[in-house]
């Protein structure tokens, strides 16, 4: 009985660490992009690749809290409207 | 101008180049290792202003890279910022222990580990009292 339960909680530990070293790579090359360090983006650029760090913002904060053991709301996005009429024109 | 070194270490090469590409940006001078071993190597080698080290690594630890800078006289007071995906107390109380200047989960806020930096290349040079930084005290 003993050794399930180890492994149930290292589990999680473990998919956290490799989930934050991958959401690193992508925050730290998405913020590269943004800051215009390879170069300048178009707005629309811009916009997208924010679309793309918002999202790996809340995929940290869902590990946070999956790895602490709580279970807080991620916040829902304020510019779902705006997107989809976007995607549409 | 004088630009400080500093030794990127990390098993990640996208993190090693991504980290760069931010000094870089930042008018620093980068080098790099990629396991423990390679890392005191390198630090011999380039004498860095700072380190940047990851905790899990190939051929030891962070921790055991710490334990050996400080077995040498001229790396010893090199300042280190632990930078790791791992989250628990421990490992933070443990390398403030080893003499961490500050420990950072990744993924790391770019604005965050440049101050951090600055902070502890200034205290290097004596121009504040040295402290201990962690997220919350920012």
């Amino acid at each position: 009985m003993t050794i399930p339960t180890r492994r149930a909680s290292e589990m999680p530990a473990s998919l956290a660490h490799e989930l934050r070293n991958a959401l690193a790579c992508i925050q730290q090359f998405g913020n590269i992009l943004v800051d215009g360090l390879a170069g300048e983006l178009s707005a629309e650029q811009r916009e997208y690749l924010g679309i793309m760090l918002e999202n790996a913002s809340k995929i940290r904060k869902a590990v946070d809290s999956a790895q602490d053991g709580t279970s807080r709301p991620l916040e829902e996005p304020t510019n779902k409207i705006e997107r989809v009429s976007k995607l549409e024109n | 101008m004088d630009r400080s070194k500093i030794l990127i270490v990390d098993d990640n090469a996208d993190i090693r180049l991504g980290m760069q590409l931010r000094l870089k940006a930042n008018y620093y001078e980068t080098c790099f290792a990629a396991d423990a071993l390679s890392a005191v190597a390198e630090a011999h080698k380039h004498r860095p202003d700072l380190i940047v080290l990851d905790l899990g690594l190939p051929g030891g630890d962070g921790f055991t890279v710490m334990e050996s800078l400080k077995k040498i006289p001229f790396l010893a007071a090199i300042p280190v910022i632990v930078v790791s995906a791992r989250n628990t107390p421990g490992n933070q109380n443990r390398a403030h222990a080893a003499g961490a200047k500050a420990y950072l989960q990744k993924p790391v806020n770019d604005a965050e580990l440049l101050a951090v930096i600055r902070q502890a290349l200034a205290e290097a040079v004596g121009m504040h009292s040295p402290a201990l930084y962690d997220r919350e005290s920012l």
